[in-house]
């Protein structure tokens, strides 16, 4: 019974941890090339919801059709962003950059409050659901993992098939290096910049498919949280260790939920994100590199 | 004689600040609200300064010493309010308490965290400042997400007059002294040799080890001293100010970012940075919420942005840069 | 008297060998050059005897203590100085300011207060000839002057070995043979020993040495008597192509 439903508890966190892989990959590419930490990463996962909100309400569309719009929508808001802000502040001290993507965070927020309000919404895609058994999966959910391992594998192409692509993963290695072989070094930092936000704001569509109540404002904070654990899992700075980090992460906090919830006079959720901030000290202290790269 | 005298000039202004403020506060009516918000922020940015400005790492966790410096205040209270010959000298206890815990807590994180740099280690601290609240509300320490009133507890042992004006009155004049308290540190270290170590090693670590700092020992000292000062911090103005505690709201990551927009608007590093800083964002942000209530962060949000790109040494930064080796400039570092 | 002795050093990056098994002595206030060519390991053999890296196999001793796996921070205060190949200034503060840490934290560590170590850095800034620049920011300065400025801060720590990556590049030949007389003549006052690094063979700075060392590929090369070493085949060798006069 309790390896039943555990079972079913974990099929549901690894549909859900590609989910979160995807929805750190931007998180991952922007660190990895610009060593920016994007903390208002959240916020535009937040903007991608409020555009599959919108999109289906208003036109009825699918949310399948808002993945491509919200990408679209996040490369705009990257390249505003980057040449506004990122741009001037490369050269900076640390805190600057934190400090300055944590504002536009607050901006974006306040902004979509200001035009939706801050009550919470959501919206009802029915596609029925599939009985595997041990766990009753809405086909919206297995969509939305469907399409983060599509896009997943996307981004992965793109890396290593197109001159763009290892144009980037050589700034990763080496900036200087990269400058010295001639790659037009600040031109991957305003793509990279772009592509990280697309593809977050293209996540906040996949995150209210798999759980399409709850879009507010303010609903980014906590996805801000887990995506800093999911990037340090897959080594901070590689898109596909953060989306091998958050199937992990998916998993073990499903199954920790389940483990936890047998304690008696405990809470288990908060146990859960309890759990998954010992797990980010521990990576960093003993394994800043992150948990899946060989070397 | 003459020397060590000059070498504290620097705490006029601050405490002349301080001073005008009070003053403001006590005796023009109806500005006892805005001025306790004030010297809120005056000890929360002078206190982390200590910190944040002086090593230049950023704790993103920092609410979290607050947040245990509020609990230690809550402990000794709820714990000891039928020790009635104690009296006033109960919140001495909850001082020393929200000391001690704020202290400690610095320690283990600072074990831990300090070992990292840059981003790892914002990311390790506001992954302390999370984790730290959900074990509270996981395990259900000292009462987990439901919290400590102790409003009871304050009027039983002091007496409902006492009590009362301890909120509304002392409270403020303790997080004025904790103000002075900190500034007085913070040139103390400045003016020795740990403040010369953490220039150092904020510039550049690696020289900084090189040169025969060990740079470990004074990221330490002064995040230690940081922490014990907001514990102090939290435990008057959270939790004498308003008698309860719960874990939602004393780890709340917007209070590390208004420190941070505090320390850095003044000037990172400088001593009367952290009360310009305070003084100009308390000030906006409470007119702001008055001529334009709801639109405070929208309109804060760019704000932060350009003083980050245009003005990134902060207003004190700045008088320091215009103004060299003038007379003035005794006064204001 | 020996100052310095390294022990069949080596040093690995990966599958680099960036220092191979190097074995040297210096005695104290010896003035020595160490030449090499950009990647011969002279970087990575300077780091290994202040002590940013540790070596993976071998000794480092400093009057006789075995340093090896000594933190860096702990050599400072037994006298080893240092300055960058890519001078490293605290930018924020003075020039004052900087020199003083030197003296703040190394040899006379303990023993001396923040009115003496300032008092001691002005001193030798007005030595090195950077009196006018004392209450600059260091990061105004230009990169010469950031150089001297890191050998003031380096003399600051009274160290009884000093070691000078690439101090003089980029400096005019004049100012070079002014920079390193003034230095060796504190060397000598101070009995500082000297360990100057150079890319190209400079003779202006391997004419003060008494010895000369030379490093290719990691390994030591040559180890002799100034005069010696660079009429030595070998190096001639290593330099075939390069102008022997800078």
């Amino acid at each position: 019974m309790l390896l039943e439903h555990l079972a079913g508890n974990l099929i549901q966190g690894l549909v859900l941890g590609a989910i979160y892989g995807m929805a750190t990959m931007g998180l991952s590419l922007i660190f990895g090339v610009l060593k920016v930490v994007n903390v208002g990463h959240g916020a535009f996962i937040m903007v991608g919801a409020f555009i599959t909100l919108w999109i289906f309400n208003a036109l009825g569309l699918n949310p399948i059709f808002s993945i491509p719009i919200a990408f679209a929508v996040g490369l705009g808001l990257g390249l505003i962003f980057y040449s506004l802000a990122i741009r001037k502040l490369l050269k900076a001290p640390e805190l600057s950059t934190l400090l300055a993507t944590f504002a536009i965070g607050i901006l974006l927020e306040e902004l979509v409050k200001l035009i939706f309000g801050s009550e919470f919404r959501g919206y009802n895609w029915v596609v029925g659901k599939i009985n595997l058994g041990v766990t009753v999966l809405p086909v919206a959910k297995l969509y939305a993992c469907i399409g983060s391992i599509i896009i997943a594998l996307l981004l992965y192409l793109w890396f290593n098939r197109t001159r763009a692509g290892s144009a980037v993963r050589s700034v990763v290695e080496d900036d200087e290096g990269a400058r010295v072989c001639g790659v037009n070094v600040g031109g991957v930092y305003a793509l990279s910049f772009a592509i990280g936000i697309g593809l977050t704001v293209a996540s906040g569509v996949l995150v209210t498919m798999f759980i399409p109540v709850g879009i507010n404002p303010y609903m980014g904070g906590g996805y801000t949280l887990k995506a800093f654990v999911i990037a340090v899992l897959g080594g901070l700075s590689s898109p596909y260790g953060a989306f091998f980090g958050g199937l992990i992460f998916g998993i073990v906090e499903n199954g920790s939920y389940t483990l936890f919830a047998l304690i008696p006079g405990v809470e288990p959720f908060a146990l859960t994100r309890f759990l998954s901030f010992v797990m980010l000290l521990v990576i960093l202290l003993i394994r800043p590199t992150g948990i899946l790269k060989a070397k | 004689m003459r020397k060590t005298v000059q070498r504290y000039y620097p705490l006029f202004p601050v405490f002349a600040a301080y001073f005008i403020l009070f003053l403001v506060g006590k005796n023009v009516s109806g500005m006892w609200q805005l001025v306790s918000t004030l010297l809120f922020y005056c000890a929360l940015g002078q206190a982390f300064n200590i910190f944040l400005g002086m090593t230049g790492y950023v704790d993103f966790g920092y609410v979290a010493f607050m947040g245990v410096g509020t609990y230690g205040m809550a402990i000794a209270i709820t714990r000891l309010a039928h020790v009635e010959a104690l009296g006033v000298l109960i919140v001495a206890i909850g001082f020393a308490m929200a000391l001690v815990m704020a202290a400690l807590l610095s320690v283990a994180v600072g074990a831990v965290a300090l070992r990292l740099r840059g981003a790892y280690f914002a990311i390790a601290t506001i992954g302390v400042n999370e984790g730290f609240r959900f074990l509270i509300e996981g395990a259900k320490i000292w009462n987990g997400s439901d919290g400590m009133i102790f409003t009871a507890q304050l009027n039983q042992i002091l007496g409902r007059e006492t009590a009362s004006a301890l909120s509304t009155f002392w409270a403020d004049v303790i997080v004025l002294i904790i103000a002075v308290l900190a500034a007085f540190v913070t040139l103390f270290y400045m003016k020795s040799k740990i403040g010369y170590a953490l220039t150092a090693l904020r510039e550049d670590e690696d020289a900084a080890v090189v040169m025969g700092i060990n740079v470990t020992k004074y990221k330490i000292i002064a995040f230690i001293t940081s922490a014990s000062f907001a514990g102090l911090v939290g435990a008057t103005s959270w939790a004498l100010k308003t008698p309860y505690v719960f874990p939602p709201e004393v780890f709340e990551i917007h209070y590390t970012i208004e420190a941070i927009i505090i320390v850095l608007l003044g000037g990172a590093g400088t001593l009367l940075g952290p009360v310009a800083g305070a003084l100009i964002y308390g000030i906006s942000k409470y007119y702001l919420s008055i001529f334009l209530p709801g639109f405070q962060l929208l309109i804060f949000a760019p704000i932060i942005i350009i003083i980050i790109i245009l003005f990134p040494e902060g207003v004190i930064g700045m008088l320091k840069k215009s103004f060299r080796d003038s007379t003035l400039m005794r006064f204001i570092i | 008297m020996v100052l310095l002795r390294l022990e069949n050093v080596t040093k690995r990056f990966g599958g680099l060998v960036a220092v191979n098994r190097v074995s040297l002595k210096i005695n104290s206030g010896e003035f020595v050059g160490i030449v090499g060519p950009n990647g011969s390991g002279k970087t990575t053999l300077f780091n290994l005897i202040s002590g940013v890296y540790f070596p993976d196999k071998g000794d480092v001793f400093f009057e006789g203590k075995n340093i090896t796996r000594l933190p860096p921070y702990k050599r400072a205060p037994l006298g080893l100085g240092r300055t960058f190949q890519i001078p490293r200034p605290f930018g924020s503060a003075t020039v004052r300011e900087n020199v003083a840490v030197g003296a703040m934290f190394g040899s006379l560590g303990g023993k001396i207060n923040v009115d003496e170590s300032l008092e001691l850095a002005d001193q030798i800034i007005e030595r090195i000839g950077l009196g006018e620049h004392r209450k600059k920011r260091a990061s105004t300065l230009t990169a010469v002057e950031k150089k001297m400025m890191e050998i003031a801060r380096a003399l600051a720590m009274k160290p009884k070995l000093l070691l000078m990556d690439e101090a003089m590049a980029g400096m005019h030949p004049k100012d070079i043979d002014q920079t390193v007389s003034l230095i060796k003549q504190i060397a000598v006052e101070e009995n500082i020993a000297i360990v100057a690094m150079v890319e190209h063979i400079m003779r202006a700075v391997l004419g003060m040495a008494e010895k000369v060392i030379v490093l290719h590929q990691g390994s030591k090369l040559v180890d002799a008597p100034t005069k010696e070493a660079l009429e030595d085949s070998r190096v001639v060798e290593v330099y075939l192509g390069r102008p022997l006069e800078e």
